[in-house]
């Protein structure tokens, strides 16, 4: 079986336009969730929430229809090292993505009264490791498919 | 002032993370096997262990519940962010280092700067960590 078909073939599935808009919401809802991380704690501010939570929304819309799809194409589950890099990047983006939607509730009841938002600590906390694990499986992912691949040469 | 007990625990626990990464790191420099076992604890261990006490503390100071100057609250965050970046580089490299062993290569031996780079990087997040727990509490 020649590799070509496949290199080619992913290339064409990491230029689609669904995976496009996840990477664009990631790297927007991420940069956002550390300037807010930043902010913070180094002044007591969370800058731009608002844009963090709608671009969060979009974000879990996305990945829950990039996700279906991609499982269908994956599935099943193999015992190998980008599968569970895979798994452990797709657990920690869903709880981050529940969890921030969850943080979100008291942003949406306290936006209109101009009070400081209490953020449950213990949520908050899961949500900032979350996001960090995040970011860190989907590239060892990411690296792990691309490396096998090229490993095929 | 007392010190909590989980800020020793991390302060230390940082320490044998780090002789971790370098052992890794080590082993795959003089082309011996990849001690995928060993990595793979470092991760969790990093991911369960650090990376949660790092959020607390971000939780509490950002609260206002700790009496903190703004500049060691930058340098907190400074070190936080430098903290996710190095997780991040070890993971990926360390993922990558292992595929590339499995295929009779030596990654981190064939990629030097990119070796020296990520040990200067986690070097520096180690070091400013250990300077956090220094001038918060014996200082």
């Amino acid at each position: 079986m020649g590799t070509a078909p496949v290199r080619t073939g992913r290339a064409e599935r990491l230029r689609a336009p669904l995976l496009v808009a996840l990477w664009c919401l990631l790297g927007v809802d991420a940069a956002g969730g550390l300037a807010i991380f930043f902010a913070r704690l180094a002044w007591g501010t969370t800058p731009a929430v608002a844009v963090h939570v709608w671009v969060g929304l979009a974000l879990a819309a996305t990945y829950t229809a990039y996700q279906i799809g991609h499982w269908s194409r994956v599935s099943p589950f193999r015992t190998r090292l980008d599968y569970a890099l895979g798994l452990v990047a797709a657990l920690t983006l869903t709880a981050t993505l529940v969890t921030g939607l969850v943080l979100a509730l008291p942003w949406w009841r306290a936006r209109a009264s101009g009070q400081p938002v209490a953020y449950p600590p213990l949520l908050s906390a899961v949500h900032n490791i979350g996001s960090m694990l995040v970011l860190t499986f989907v590239g060892a992912h990411l690296g792990a498919v691309l490396w096998r691949d090229r490993g095929r040469r | 002032m007392s010190i909590p007990p989980f800020s020793i625990f991390s302060a230390v626990s940082e320490l044998f993370v780090t002789a971790l990464v370098f052992y890794v790191v080590r082993r795959n420099w003089t082309r011996r096997p990849f001690p995928f076992g060993v990595f793979l604890v470092g991760v969790l261990f990093e991911a369960c262990v650090n990376v949660l006490y790092m959020a607390n503390r971000a939780a509490q100071a950002s609260s206002g519940a700790e009496h903190v100057s703004t500049g060691l609250k930058v340098f907190y965050a400074l070190h936080g962010m430098l903290s996710l970046l190095a997780y991040l580089v070890f993971v990926i490299l360390g993922v990558i280092a292992y595929l590339e062993q499995r295929a009779g290569r030596f990654f981190f031996r064939a990629h030097p700067v990119l070796t020296w780079s990520f040990l200067a990087l986690w070097t520096v997040s180690i070091v400013s960590g250990e300077t956090v727990f220094v001038v918060r509490y014996l200082l």
